[in-house]
């Protein structure tokens, strides 16, 4: 009686700490348990993204599996969601927000409830999807890249693409890419006319554009094209610019145009039909936690979309998420621009690409 | 009839791996073609020739046909030039490097078009072997362009399309008796006559072979469009991966595949008519 | 060239001649080693010889095909053994007919003449004449699959025919026909030969063809000439054994001298006692031959003249339609023998004894070597 009465108290709070996950849910239904599949980018992504959130996970919640299914790109995820829409064997997709948005409308992906994700609570408006759909997780943003050897000054936005001296050294992806869209509507704010505008003014600058350009196919990518000296310039994401800054000893750099960024994320979205729904909308909260957010940023500098996630400043400046990067993205509704990219991109293929 | 089904019968693993592995995806496609894609990829399931319309109501996609027509039957033509005479010696020679010769002619065939293509990049680009050579010594002032155009493009597809080719025309001159071309000469043929008139019309089942094989394979080749092209080079194969992959727009996609199927039907329909013509 | 013509020369000066002509493919041992030869304009003349003897390779020469290794050939008194293929103008008829697959049988015949860049009113005269030479004037449309393997080798007779060539030369173009065709086309090259007056250059390893053909027959054996000469000689007087094995059939026997004197000699083979119409060294060993269908056969034996006799047992018999061939043992020694039917000899039973006889001139002598 007297051993019971003295473990008695440890035992409940071993009890507590074990199950303070659940508690702290506001709907506590049960441990969830069985196995997830979560599909995404391979590559570097996975590499660190397992390390980051999926083990972690799964650490925190012993009865779930989840298994990494790496798709490729977005479009080529989202091609496999639609053939298995009828018997999906994917519960979890992150892929970029353009594709998802598409996901979105066609019924591939659900709505999240946020007394299943309590998480959405403190997640940025700029990483909201309409409708309460799968939010970003990782934001990114537009920048220019550079290589610092061969340009002197550092550009500074639009009229540095414009720059005759650059000829033949700059590379990027043109429309229908996100980069090329981006740009177009960067380049709009440059002229001083909004994207939402006739488009001519703005594929005549583009046209100008495109007449310094030396590949609009950079191989490998444009990063490894500055650093071993084949482009001068070009436009690309922060995350990876980062990263190659850093892998690179400072051959790239970038900067956020003084015309203004463009925000990018992906999104992580649960799969109408999941079968195991709710270990599929734990693995999302948990995703959407700071702590595994911050390691994303930490492992590849990916801009939390937590506005809990603490960053050390230094790093927190690299990431999309610094407060003076947000304040700098060109707001864009992307139902527009969705509405208008086909038109675009016959524009850019037509004048833009072959303008020499 | 009877005995005809009959005789079909061994053939049926055949006919079912013919109809899995061809003619089901290809069901498909023309379906999937059929269909409508609204703004920002959204499939609409539908039954519309609006996919086709577009393509053939469209100087661009027609730019986009016509230019893959070229570009295969160009690089074809240029495969064959190159070819033809390294075929010819390697069919011919007697030297103990015969072999040795042969296997590397055909050794690129192991290697990955996608690394192939990336050794010409670094052979044609503004910083590669050539321009390097040409202001070395001192020729040119600006670098020449020779890729990130269809310049780079037929030479990255000449280059990566010649083993198959040699390997067609090798198999041709293999059935081309050698006497056949001492009787020429011995009636006075010089040299040139005696490739023109007698070799040439004789290898033309492997010449038509290997161009039909080229001219398949370069216009639905897509990696050295993509990476010698610079994003210049449009051609179909470029196309359908930039409509399913990047605009999402699937049903498109799928038209200009089943465009690029009917060029192949009519290459196909071609190479018969030639070879009957040459079939001795 | 074609229209060109030789220079003018001796009647007797030959027109094709070969001076220590050799070959030596690479590596291999010599195919060809040392060929003299001297053929009249007009000549027929064959080499015959085993197979793998250099006959190919020595045609191939001359027709500029395969380069020598060493020696000289000469057309009309000119060198021309630097001189390629095409422009010796030379007449090749192959074993294979090596007719153009994809040329109609017209176009075939016209392809020298085109290479000699006549006009088209002549060609198109010259190749139907030189269709009707060989009896194809209906067939000149087809292509040479549609021919059958006689047609086919008359469309490559006049294909080469056709150019007017300094020489003719033909490798075993009745090789691949059956029998019957063979002996009719035979008959058909000769003749054409004869009325157009060309040299013509033959290669068989057929006896009989080169007997029938030829103005003379170069008999060749192992690279080299074993003996050049008209059919008959080389039938009647061969110079070697070799020679005289090649051509026709031979009883070979191996013998001693053992007496010689007054034109004549005695000689022993293994117990059988033979003569020979010459003086030759006492003790030499000799090979002693005679053809089957020059030895007789007669119940006693005996009769005129001085020749050859022996005394035998038949062992075998044969009825080969034209003749009866026999085996007869002669102490010990085999002797195959022809006896004509239809009365022309007299055929004894198996088992009888029976007395052979030939005489001196078709008693062949060769001293071993
Ligand atoms: N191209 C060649 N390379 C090497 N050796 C050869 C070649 N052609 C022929 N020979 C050799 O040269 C020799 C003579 O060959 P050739 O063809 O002249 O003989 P042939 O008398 O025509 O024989 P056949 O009656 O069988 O046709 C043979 O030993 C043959 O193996
Ligand atoms: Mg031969």
């Amino acid at each position: 009686m007297r051993r019971r009465r003295i473990l008695g108290p440890k035992l409940v709070l071993a009890a507590l700490i074990a199950l303070s996950p659940c508690l702290a849910a506001p709907s506590p239904a049960a441990e969830p348990s069985g196995d997830i599949v979560l599909m995404a980018y391979p590559g570097a992504f996975q590499d660190n993204y397992v390390k980051a959130v999926v083990e972690p996970f799964m650490k925190a919640h012993p009865g779930v599996k989840v298994t990494y299914n790496p798709g490729g790109n977005s479009a080529q995820m989202l091609g496999l969601l639609r053939a298995q829409k009828a018997n999906p064997q994917v519960d979890v997709a992150i892929i970029d927000f353009s594709v998802s948005r598409v996901g979105n409308k066609e019924g591939i992906f659900s709505k999240l409830d946020r007394k299943d994700v309590p998480n959405l609570a403190d997640i940025y408006d700029e990483a909201r999807m309409p409708g309460d759909m799968g939010p970003g997780i990782t934001f990114d943003n537009l920048v220019m890249l550079y290589g610092p050897d061969q340009v002197k000054p550092a550009p500074t936005g639009i009229k540095d693409l414009l720059d005759p001296k650059n000829k033949g050294k700059i590379g990027f992806s043109p429309a229908p890419n996100v980069i090329g869209i981006a740009l177009q509507i960067v380049v709009a704010k440059a002229i001083g006319v909004g994207y939402k505008a006739p488009i001519d003014p703005v594929i005549a600058e583009l046209k100008k554009i495109a007449q310094n350009v030396q590949t609009w196919q950079a191989t490998p990518d444009n990063y490894t094209m500055i650093i071993n000296g084949a482009l001068a310039l070009g436009i690309g994401w922060n995350a990876r610019a980062q990263f190659y800054a850093d892998k690179s000893g400072g051959k790239v750099k970038s900067i956020v145009m003084q015309e203004g960024g463009i925000l990018d994320m992906d999104t992580i979205n649960l799969v109408a039909g999941s079968r195991n729904p709710a270990a599929a909308l734990a693995f999302i909260d948990y995703a959407l936690g700071p702590e595994p957010q911050k390691r994303m940023a930490e492992a590849m500098y990916y801009g939390p979309t937590n506005k809990k996630a603490v960053l050390p400043p230094e790093l927190m400046a690299r990431t999309s998420s610094a407060p003076a990067t947000l304040a700098k993205m060109i707001p864009v509704d992307w139902d527009y621009v969705a509405s208008v990219q086909d038109q675009w991109t016959e524009r850019w293929r037509r004048e833009v690409i072959p303008a020499q | 009839m009877k005995r005809a089904v009959a005789a079909a019968g061994p053939l049926a693993p055949a006919a079912l791996l013919t109809a899995i592995a061809f003619v089901l995806p290809l069901a498909w496609l023309l379906r999937l073609s059929l269909d409508r894609s609204s703004g920002g990829g959204m499939l609409v399931d539908a039954v519309t020739a609006a996919n086709y319309l577009r393509f053939l109501g469209d100087g661009f996609y027609l730019g986009v046909l016509w230019r893959s027509t070229w570009m295969a039957a160009l690089a074809s033509a240029l495969t064959l030039l190159l070819s033809y005479p390294l075929a010819l010696f390697l069919a011919r020679t007697r030297s103990r490097w015969r072999g040795f010769l042969a296997v590397l002619t055909i050794a690129p065939l192991l290697v990955s078009s996608v690394v192939r293509t990336f050794g010409w990049m670094v052979i044609l680009g503004d910083q590669g072997w050539v321009n390097g050579l040409l202001r070395l010594v001192s020729l040119t002032a600006a670098p020449l362009r020779l890729m990130n155009n269809m310049l780079g493009v037929l030479i990255g597809l000449t280059e990566v399309m010649m083993p198959v080719m040699t390997l067609a025309l090798i198999a041709g001159f293999a059935r081309l008796d050698p006497t056949l071309e001492e009787a020429a000469r011995s009636l006075g043929a010089p040299p040139r006559k005696v490739l023109l008139r007698v070799t040439l019309p004789l290898s033309m089942p492997g010449v038509l072979l290997g161009s039909l094989v080229t001219f398949v394979l370069s216009i639905s080749s897509f990696v050295t469009p993509k990476l010698l092209g610079g994003g210049r080079v449009a051609v179909l194969a470029t196309s359908i991966y930039e409509e399913a992959l990047e605009t999402l727009n699937w049903p498109f996609a799928a038209a200009i595949s089943v465009v690029l199927v009917a060029v192949f039907g009519v290459a196909l329909m071609l190479y018969e008519r030639a070879m009957r013509r040459w079939m001795i | 060239m074609a229209g060109a013509a030789p220079p003018a020369m001796a009647a007797d000066a030959p027109y094709l001649k070969l001076a220590g002509l050799a070959k030596r493919y690479d590596g291999g041992q010599a195919a060809v080693a040392g060929l003299d030869l001297a053929v009249a304009r007009g000549e027929f003349v064959t080499l015959l010889g085993p197979s793998g003897c250099g006959k190919t390779t020595t045609l191939r020469m001359i027709a500029g095909l395969v380069e020598p290794s060493a020696g000289r050939i000469e057309v009309a008194g000119i060198d021309v053994t630097k001189v390629p293929a095409h422009r010796r103008n030379m007449g090749v008829v192959f074993q294979s007919y090596a007719l153009f697959p994809h040329l109609s049988v017209a176009r075939n015949v016209a392809f020298g003449l085109e290479m000699r860049d006549l006009p088209r009113g002549s060609i198109e005269r010259r190749v139907t004449e030189a269709l009707a030479l060989v009896r194809l004037a209906e067939l000149a449309e087809r292509k040479p699959k549609a021919l059958s393997g006689g047609q086919q080798q008359r469309v490559a007779l006049a294909r080469a025919l056709v150019i007017e060539p300094s020489v003719l030369l033909l490798d075993e173009p009745l090789s691949n026909l059956d029998a019957k065709l063979r002996e009719e086309l035979r008959d058909e090259i000769r003749d054409i030969q004869r009325r157009l007056g060309i040299t013509a250059i033959f290669v068989t390893h057929d006896q009989m063809e080169a007997l029938t053909m030829s103005d003379r027959i170069v008999l060749m054996n192992a690279g080299r000439i074993e003996q050049v000469g008209s059919p008959a000689e080389l039938y009647e007087r061969p110079a070697s054994p070799f020679v005289a094995g090649f051509i026709g059939r031979m009883n070979r026997l191996t013998a001693a001298v053992t007496a010689s004197g007054g034109g004549r000699s005695r000689l022993d083979a293994s117990g059988l006692s033979l003569m020979a119409s010459r003086e030759l060294p006492l003790g030499v060993r000799v090979t002693v031959m005679v053809r089957p269908h020059r030895i007789r056969l007669s119940a006693r034996g005996g009769g005129a003249g001085e020749g050859n006799a022996v005394r035998a047992r038949v062992r075998k018999l044969v009825f080969a339609g034209e003749a009866v061939q026999l085996e007869i043992d002669a102490a010990g020694l085999v002797l195959r023998v022809e006896q004509p039917t239809g009365g022309g000899g007299w055929v004894p039973g198996i088992g009888e004894e029976v007395a052979a006889t030939w005489s001196l001139d078709d008693t062949l002598v060769f001293a071993e070597r």
